[in-house]
């Protein structure tokens, strides 16, 4: 199969960053990325519901997640419910957006930089 | 709380199928453990929030299938591009022909007209009244809110200002009272529009242009306003420019100028003899605006009731002892006015029109997709049987008709744009100009598409609904050789097979009827090579001649181009020969006329000169012909005194049944006339002969030509290029004398043929295209049906049956929906025409020939039958050749 290039999905959608985001340290459900979100976000930014597996579901399409076949420990585990998790591809184009990020936080430091002085 | 989670759940239910099984429970279950938490912080706001993101979510998927949808029959259209390009050039067809009628037709009938704000409310009596009724309408103040006086048509002959040496335009304007545009309700662009304020009689000539007059003749200069223009001779300033797209009212003869009735006599002859305080002179059109809360009825029979008093008050007038109404009002505010009785029988007959053409197409499609779907019902019983929802698979499948058919809507508006291209080249020979604006506009492409959807959507839910309602087992078990129902059921399929053959055997007919009426009037035969005959039209009275030395200067052109020897034969006439445009019609009685009825005969009435018909080479069946002393005779007015005029065969017959016609009398309601000639049919209107009455010419005509000037016909011996020898004879007699329409008879007879030959290709075009619509169906049928009997025929061929046996056993389905589909066709057409003639008198002519013409009664079945079954049989040729053991092994 082709490589697919990351860049293609770059600039990433909020929605798409924040969950893929989530995934990025490990497995996890719908509940638990909607959670993580709230808390890293200091409860800003909420998925709804509805708009989360909307997400999901194009996220899968697009082939940047995938449905996960490992569970966690049985004594973690809620039958339930899916776990998703990053394909290579979702890590490379997550990486890619990472560093676009940090790329413009840069030229807006030098930017504050210039003005200040 | 419970109440926001009822609706989460019900909403979360709304979800298309696939998302649902997918993540449905996980949505309901994620929304079930976050309610409380919400609740708790973000309080109803929070809950609303979770609804109103669900909500959006659920159209949101939908499109998104859609979109998949769309590029899955994308996909699927381009892997079978024979299939596809059938549904668009058929589609195509018919979107672009609707379009083109709907543009060309429609929008000349019934849209408003550009820039007039009070449109709805203008109404205008049928007939033309004198300026003394227009001021007596005008103090109906609760009835009216404004009534202008019109004449329209009218030519002017002007140069600008400063350019002393240039020949004169001729360009054709409107002459309007000062309160014209208030009743219309247009504003000016520049400048200002008459106003009575500042427009009083006596003041000096002022004139208003329009938009394309600006455009065209003063190159859109900004500082036209205030320019002056000579009007027939005479100084007019501009004093403003009308709104794009206003070409005045009653606008298919476009109007250029607007000059106030208020201008000085010598600037149009039409408003000479103080024309506007004569009583008599019924020489105004009634432009009316209604007051608010008016209808059209009551206006009407108040009108009637007015008119009627006034006309009792008119001592000159006749005493009158008709009982019906005086007053027609008509609807003004569109581009043509039609009697509103008339209306809604012209949309019907352009809605049926249209509705064939479409239907035709639409069932076309139909079949197509049914065919389509029934190969592939074992595809969709598999997926029926794994779980796919019956509605995701018919949207899908809708999906591949509603492409189709907006490809060919896309197709449609190309062809329609064609076509609008090709008939704006086609100029109708009349002499004031005609516009018959069938560009296109956006209301055409909304109405393309729209008509695209619609039919799209339509004509592929049937097909989808009956391939998806497999039963599951046998579909599954047999695929698409499914058991074919046969003719004997009443299938869908057949009820559109017949429809379409029925429909397109009516539309042949239809338009057949039409195309026999018309055709029949570009039958026009002259007795002489119409290249030697030129036909010029000048206007001596709008160069500023006055009326008697006009008509001097005539008689002595005719005099001199003989002697010269330039042409052999001239006569003058205020109307080119043969000419296809509705003429006055008269209404005449003849008098003494013994057992025959004295019913009032229409005629149409031409204005010729002396020598008219020896310059046609047409002899004289009984009498005499015109003659100069006729040309001098002068209408007084006086019932003792009788014109000479020269009638038609048809209708000498018409007035006079078998007796001769010669020395008797007819008279209209003006005046009374002898009859001193009789000649042959010269022109043919639409399919019948016409009563024509010839009148002399007289000074009055030199006083006031009509729209097209006065015609010179001359003819000169062939070979010999006698125009520039004319019109150097024209020249010595005075240089600026404008000459205009000049051409041969035959470059004018070719040019009428033109635009009826174009009406006569538009409508056998329909014809043909409804014909091969039908052809393709019942093909696709036929062969679809080989398809599915394959291994019926193989048993058939393996137990012994011949070829022929097979291949009548093939066409016996395909015979029995053409005839059935016929006969219906033949009696819809029948009776379609019955009520198109009964409705209204527009039609009657041509389908009078139409129907009575057994060539296309007898011709238009016959050929339909046989294309029809020649459709059937070239498929059907294919069962011979299947090999029964093949065919068999297959299973």
């Amino acid at each position: 199969m082709a490589r697919v290039d990351p860049q293609t999905f770059i600039p990433l959608k909020t929605h798409w960053f924040h969950i893929m985001l989530s995934l990025a340290g490990g497995e996890q459900h719908g509940y638990g990325i909607m959670q993580e979100v709230l808390n890293r976000s200091t409860g800003k930014v909420r998925l709804w519901p509805a708009t989360l597996y909307g997400s999901i579901k194009r996220l899968i399409e697009a082939e940047l997640i995938e449905e996960s076949d490992e569970r966690p420990a049985p004594e973690l585990d809620d039958a339930r419910r899916r776990y998703y998790r990053l394909t290579p591809l979702g890590r490379r184009v997550l990486d890619a957006e990472c560093e676009r990020l940090q790329e413009l936080v840069r030229t807006i430091r030098v930017k504050q930089r210039m003005v200040t002085q | 709380m419970n109440f926001a989670w009822r609706i989460y759940q019900l909403l979360a239910k709304a979800f298309p199928h696939e998302f649902k099984l997918a993540y449905g429970p996980d949505v309901t279950q994620l929304g079930k453990d976050v309610l409380e938490d919400i609740a708790k912080r973000h309080g109803a706001a929070g809950l609303i929030r979770l609804i109103v993101d669900v909500a959006i979510r659920v159209p949101l998927e939908y499109l998104t299938e859609m979109r998949g949808d769309m590029r899955h029959g994308l996909r699927a259209l381009r892997k079978s591009p024979g299939f596809a390009m059938v549904g668009i050039i058929s589609m195509g067809l018919g979107i672009g022909l609707t379009t083109n009628v709907y543009s060309s037709k429609w929008a000349l009938l019934f849209r408003d007209l550009p820039s007039v704000a009070n449109a709805k409310q203008l109404v205008m009596p049928e007939k033309p009244v004198s300026y003394y009724y227009v001021e007596q309408y005008r103090e109906q103040k609760s009835l009216f809110a404004g009534v202008a006086a019109l004449q329209t048509g009218i030519p002017f002959n002007i140069t600008f200002q400063g350019d002393v040496n240039a020949k004169p335009e001729r360009v054709f304007g409107q002459l309007v009272s000062v309160d014209y545009f208030s009743v219309l309700g247009v504003q000016p662009q520049r400048g200002r529009v008459l106003n009575a304020a500042l427009d009083r009689p006596g003041d000096s000539a002022v004139v208003v242009v329009s938009d394309r007059f600006w455009r065209n003749r003063l190159n859109s200069s900004p500082n036209a306003v205030g320019q002056t223009l000579r009007l027939n001779g005479q100084p007019a300033t501009i004093v403003g420019i009308t709104p794009k797209n206003f070409n005045g009212a009653l606008s298919v003869n476009p109007a250029e100028l607007f000059v106030p009735i208020t201008a000085p006599a010598a600037l149009a002859p039409e408003l000479a003899n103080d024309v506007l305080h004569q009583r008599n002179a019924k020489e105004f059109l009634a432009m009316m605006c209604m007051a608010p809360g008016v209808t059209i009825d009551s206006a009407e029979a108040a009108l009637d009731a007015i008119t009627r008093r006034l006309d009792e008050q008119d001592p000159s007038a006749p005493a009158r002892m008709d009982k019906g109404r005086r007053i027609t009002l008509l609807p003004a505010g569109t581009r043509v006015l039609i009697p509103r009785k008339l209306k809604p029988v012209l949309a019907g007959f352009f809605v049926a029109l249209m509705g064939l053409v479409i239907t035709l197409a639409c069932a076309n499609l139909a079949n197509m997709l049914i065919a389509r779907g029934a190969n592939r019902r074992k595809e969709l019983a598999i997926r029926l049987a794994v779980g796919a929802s019956r509605f995701r698979l018919i949207r899908q499948m809708m999906s591949e008709g509603i492409l189709l058919s907006l490809l060919g809507g896309v197709a449609g508006f190309a062809l329609a744009y064609g076509l609008a291209v090709l008939n704006s080249h086609f100029t109708p020979p009349m002499t004031v100009p005609l516009e018959s604006d069938c560009s296109l506009d956006w209301h055409a492409g909304v109405f393309a598409f729209g008509l695209a959807l619609v039919c799209g959507i339509g004509f592929s839910l049937a097909p989808a609904l009956q391939a998806t309602k497999a039963d599951l087992t046998p579909a599954l078990k047999e695929g698409s050789m499914l058991r074919l129902r046969g003719y004997r059921h009443f299938g869908l399929r057949n009820l559109l097979m017949v429809a379409q053959v029925a429909g397109s055997l009516m539309l042949l007919l239809l338009t057949g009827f039409l195309v026999m009426g018309i055709s029949k009037s570009s039958s026009i035969q002259t007795k002489f090579d119409p290249r030697t005959m030129y036909l010029l039209s000048i206007d001596p009275v709008r160069d500023g001649y006055a009326p008697e030395r006009a008509q001097a200067l005539l008689e002595k052109l005719s005099e001199r181009l003989k002697t010269a020897g330039v042409v052999h034969s001239i006569a003058l006439a205020t109307q080119a020969p043969f000419a296809t445009e509705d003429d006055d019609t008269h209404q005449l009685t003849a008098e003494n006329s013994g057992e025959f009825s004295r019913a009032p005969q229409s005629m149409i009435e031409e204005t010729v000169g002396a020598a008219y018909f020896a310059t046609l080479s047409e002899p004289m069946l009984a009498g005499r012909e015109f003659e100069e002393r006729d040309q001098r005779s002068q209408a007084d007015g006086s019932k003792t005194f009788s014109l000479p005029v020269v009638l038609n065969e048809t209708a000498e017959r018409r007035l006079f049944g078998n007796e001769k016609a010669i020395g008797k009398h007819v008279s209209d309601d003006k005046q009374s006339y002898e009859v001193v000639g009789v000649v042959r049919d010269l022109k043919n209107g639409i399919g019948i002969s016409q009563s024509v009455i010839y009148l002399p010419l007289t000074p009055r005509d030199f006083a006031r030509p009509p729209a097209g000037g006065i015609t010179i016909l001359a003819r000169s011996d062939a070979g010999t290029d006698a125009l520039s020898g004319i019109q150097n004879e024209i020249a010595s007699i005075d240089l600026n004398l404008n000459i205009f329409n000049v051409e041969t008879l035959s470059d004018y007879l070719d040019r009428s043929r033109s635009s009826t030959r174009f009406a006569v290709q538009t409508y056998g075009g329909i014809g043909v295209f409804g014909l091969v619509l039908a052809a393709i169906g019942l093909a696709g049928i036929t062969a679809y049906g080989v398809a599915q009997r394959r291994k019926e025929i193989a048993i058939r061929t393996a137990l012994g049956a011949s070829r022929a046996q097979v291949l009548r056993l093939m066409l016996r389905e395909g015979a029995a929906l053409v005839s059935v589909g016929t006969v219906l066709g033949f009696l819809g057409a029948m009776a379609m025409a019955k009520i198109l003639s009964a409705l209204t008198s527009i039609f009657v002519e041509a389908l009078r020939v139409g129907t009575d013409d057994p060539r296309l009664l007898v011709g238009a079945p016959v050929l339909l039958a046989a294309v029809t079954m020649l459709a059937c049989y070239v498929p059907a040729r294919r069962s011979t050749q299947v090999d029964p053991l093949n065919a068999l092994r297959e299973e």
